[in-house]
């Protein structure tokens, strides 16, 4: 009885002296649940875990403390707390498998719309045989997402936030010493931001570039095997694959005998291959003489005329805006243009080169019928300066007359 | 009807008499042609008498071709309002439609191309004109009393050709004007008490819009001519009344005085045809290229300046920063405003070495900040620092994110609870 007088009076107080925290703006409102940890006997010593707490998304589904670490949150005393169910910090294995407690579990995940099929991703992954072969090496859950602060990759808070994936991987991967162990190189992220996946994500805030986690996968990553290659780059350049699979490198790419695209483009870094260097880059394989390599040659030649015409196409039509000419015509025959010239990026991937050349008179024809259009208004510019003639004859005839004048008026005395 | 008739053959009759009697070699010719004028309105108001004394009027002999600055100005600006009036045919006003209104009229209306680019370099050698004038009379130091007035009706004019200059920038609405005037009015704006409230009048809006567009155009149109009319008389009526200044040295009976018809009307027409000549060969040869629609969303890649101010201003800030402009401008407020408080007799320059001194740098330094800044290509800074430029740190190496700090942490339950529950065990 007095017990539970004493409770109420201590969980009045505590209500009774309770004030709202002020949250982040971008903070989910507060549920229905009880949102105050206050009356939990954990937050008396771990208060810092108790304002990262309240920033992530468990805090908002009344997960509280011990449904985690176990124990007592409603002893106020340490040994009291730390009594039953009590786990403390768990290990890393255990954390992987407290997490997966609940979000292995579709019945409970279904009302939030999340998969619950990270824990056996998880151990699939290279990460995962590590961890439960007992390396400590290895990230668990909380390596990625933060312990306490539990964000939604949507937030852009979270550490698995599109653009914060690169560099919350490469906290491990960038580790020179502890990369050694396993033979894994650390260049990664470098190679990555200066690629056209990572120039699109950070420069241009593209969030359909892929992260690492695009081809390698977030809970279940490991490194795509070479005859995966192709399908997780045509994932996204679907075009690009179905040409290849059409052309002569198709079967042994889909065979393995190919390292797939890497053959000719780097993987971090996916550079793109330039078109005056598309030769070159046969040559890697084929010996410059060989019928290969000469096909190369041929389809580097159409490729680089064909952006000559479309660079010559813009700069036309630049110079029609320039000379203050309505160019809507001619920028709707340039989008014709650009498809004809985007399906050959397409089709060079199937070495078809009857295809390539189909495209590339395409492309010049627009590109010389705009560029005529330009020509002729530049003749028409040209043909304004023809005014001088009368202009300065029509000037210098009135000089020479007034001159006459002055010579008549001189004669008379004026 | 009768009356009518009447009415009508009467006035033919009197018409036939006017062209009759203008047939004669008078200069008023054409005026009388024109019927009305020389008619029984002259009998009241003795037009003819009036003009007939204007050409008698005669021109003291050392006029010479110094003096056909102020007269090159004022052609301009009568080629500035003839191609001015003949644009706004064409343009509109408004953020929609000026942009295609000036496209159309470099590209479809007839000699509408000769129309712009005149009006483009009238209006920068307009400025040349006007400070070449005052350099003038700053030179022969024909300010001095009693023609201190009309130095600084020559003043005001001076702003005004600048009002004139700055209001009609915007006008094409593409991007070179629009993000040059953004950046002007961001400037004024960070100027102490007057900046904010001057540009919000000006702008009309948060940022450089369509209502910042009618402003400037309401100014170029419709209240700078009248106040440069205005002026422009005064200033005329001050010439005539005060007489051409003496010549700084007294050499007497040297050139004899010239009369203004015909002799003076046919140096200035010689002058004025080739000046025309010169305005129509640089337009036609040097058009102003017509840059993308403005993009309050982007700005370009550069600014190209397409007026002599914005030229110098552009190569002051490049090559001295802010307070390069800042100084030489106070130079030239400076050396106008001497004429104000020099009110010595003296007129000849070496007798005045300071004031020469500072004449010439301000001279020399504006035509070379012309020249430089014909040549820079400014980018503007809000471009620089809109362009993500990636920097090694720009990524998070750290996974994670730092979290706020929240302030201290709310108080701890009631103090006794904890000893109370210790009891109670």
């Amino acid at each position: 009885m007095i017990r539970r007088v004493v409770r109420a009076l201590l969980i009045g107080g505590a209500l009774a002296t309770w004030r709202p925290v002020p949250l982040q703006a971008a903070a989910p409102p507060a549920s229905a649940v009880v949102q105050d940890t206050v009356g939990y006997g954990c937050v008396i010593c771990h208060a810092d875990k108790r304002r990262a707490f309240q920033l992530g998304v468990h805090a908002d589904r009344g997960i509280r403390c011990d449904r985690c670490h176990g124990g007592n949150p409603k002893a106020f005393a340490l040994p009291a707390a730390h009594t039953g169910r009590f786990l403390g910090k768990p290990s890393k294995v255990g954390t992987a498998l407290l997490c997966g407690s609940c979000h292995s579990d579709p019945d409970q995940m279904r009302q939030y719309g999340l998969p619950a099929g990270q824990l056996a991703e998880l151990k699939t992954s290279r990460h995962g045989q590590l961890l439960f072969r007992g390396n400590t090496d290895v990230p668990t859950c909380t390596n990625c997402h933060d312990a306490h602060t539990v964000l939604p990759p949507v937030d852009a808070r979270s550490s698995v936030y599109p653009t914060n994936i690169p560099g919350t991987c490469a906290g491990c991967h960038q580790n020179k010493t502890l990369m050694a162990r396993y033979g894994l190189p650390t260049g990664q992220l470098v190679d990555y931001e200066k690629g056209a996946h990572g120039t699109a994500l950070f420069e241009r805030q593209n969030f359909a570039a892929p992260t690492c986690i695009g081809c390698h996968g977030s809970h279940a990553a490991l490194p795509p095997r070479v005859t995966e290659i192709v399908h997780v780059c045509d994932r996204c350049h679907a075009e690009l694959g179905r040409a290849l699979y059409r052309g002569p490198h198709g079967q042994p790419a889909l065979s393995g005998k190919l390292p797939g695209c890497l053959g000719c483009h780097t993987n971090h870094s996916t550079e793109r291959v330039p078109p005056e260097r598309i030769a070159a880059v046969c040559t890697r394989c084929h010996t410059p003489d060989s019928p290969a390599a000469l096909r190369g040659v041929e389809i580097q030649r159409r490729v680089v005329q064909a952006m000559a015409d479309k660079q010559a196409a813009e700069q036309a039509i630049e110079d029609l805006v320039r000379s203050g000419r309505q160019v809507t015509d001619e920028r709707f025959r340039y989008q014709t243009l650009i498809t004809d010239y985007q399906q050959i990026a397409e089709v060079q991937h199937s070495l078809d080169l009857d295809q390539l050349d189909d495209l590339r008179l395409r492309v010049g024809s627009v590109s010389a019928s705009i560029r005529t259009t330009a020509e002729r208004a530049a003749e028409q510019r040209w043909e304004h300066k023809l005014i001088l003639i009368p202009v300065w004859f029509l000037a210098l005839a009135a000089v020479a007359l007034v001159r006459f004048k002055f010579s008549e008026l001189g004669r008379r005395g004026e | 009807m009768i009356a009518m008739r009447k009415w009508i053959a009467r006035w033919l009759s009197q018409f036939w008499n006017d062209l009759k009697a203008s047939t004669d070699t008078g200069v008023l010719a054409v005026a009388r042609f024109v019927g009305l004028l020389y008619g029984p309105i002259d009998g009241q108001l003795r037009i003819d008498e009036a003009l007939r004394k204007a050409l008698r009027y005669r021109l003291p002999g050392h006029v010479s071709w110094r003096h056909a600055l102020g007269g090159i100005t004022y052609l301009l600006f009568i080629v500035l309002i003839v191609t001015g009036v003949l644009l706004s045919f064409y343009y509109r006003p408004s953020a929609q439609e000026a942009y295609p209104s000036i496209r159309f009229i470099v590209s479809q209306v007839s000699l509408g191309w000769l129309m712009r680019d005149l009006h483009v370099w009238a209006a920068s050698l307009i400025v040349i004109a006007v400070l070449a004038h005052m350099a003038r009379v700053f030179v022969d130091a024909a300010y001095k009393p009693p023609r201190e007035t009309n130095w600084l009706v020559g003043l005001l004019l001076l702003f005004l050709v600048l009002a004139f200059g700055a209001s009609g920038y915007l006008l094409p609405w593409d991007q070179w004007s629009y993000w040059t005037v953004t950046q002007v009015l961001d400037t004024l704006s960070r100027l102490p008490l007057l900046g904010p409230i001057v540009v919000g009048v000006l702008r009309g809006d948060s940022i450089v819009s369509g209502a910042t567009l009618s402003r400037f155009f309401a100014i170029h149109v419709i209240i700078l001519p009248w106040v440069a009319l205005a002026l422009l008389g005064f200033h005329f009526t001050l010439v005539r009344k005060h007489g051409i200044a003496p010549p700084k040295h007294e050499v007497a009976g040297t050139a004899p005085s010239v009369p203004f018809f015909p002799h003076h009307l046919l140096r200035s027409l010689r002058v004025a045809l080739v000046v025309l000549a010169i305005v129509i060969s640089a337009a036609a040869l040097f058009p102003r290229p017509v840059a993308h629609v403005a993009n309050p969303y982007e700005p370009p890649d550069q600014l190209v300046s397409t007026w002599v101010p914005v030229d110098v201003s552009l190569a002051l800030i490049r090559y001295l920063g802010p307070w390069g402009l800042a100084l030489f401008t106070l130079l030239g407020v400076a050396l106008a405003l001497i004429p104000l408080f020099d009110r010595r007799p003296e007129r000849d320059l070496r007798h005045r070495p300071l004031v020469a001194a500072l004449g010439l740098v301000f001279l020399l330094g504006f035509a070379g900040a012309w020249l430089v800044g014909r040549q820079v290509r400014s980018v503007l800074p809000s471009a620089r620092s809109g362009e993500p430029a990636l920097e090694a740190g720009s990524v998070p190496a750290e996974p994670g994110v730092v979290l706020p700090d929240l302030g201290p942490t709310p108080p701890r339950p009631a103090d006794p609870a904890p000893a109370a529950l210790r009891g109670a065990q």
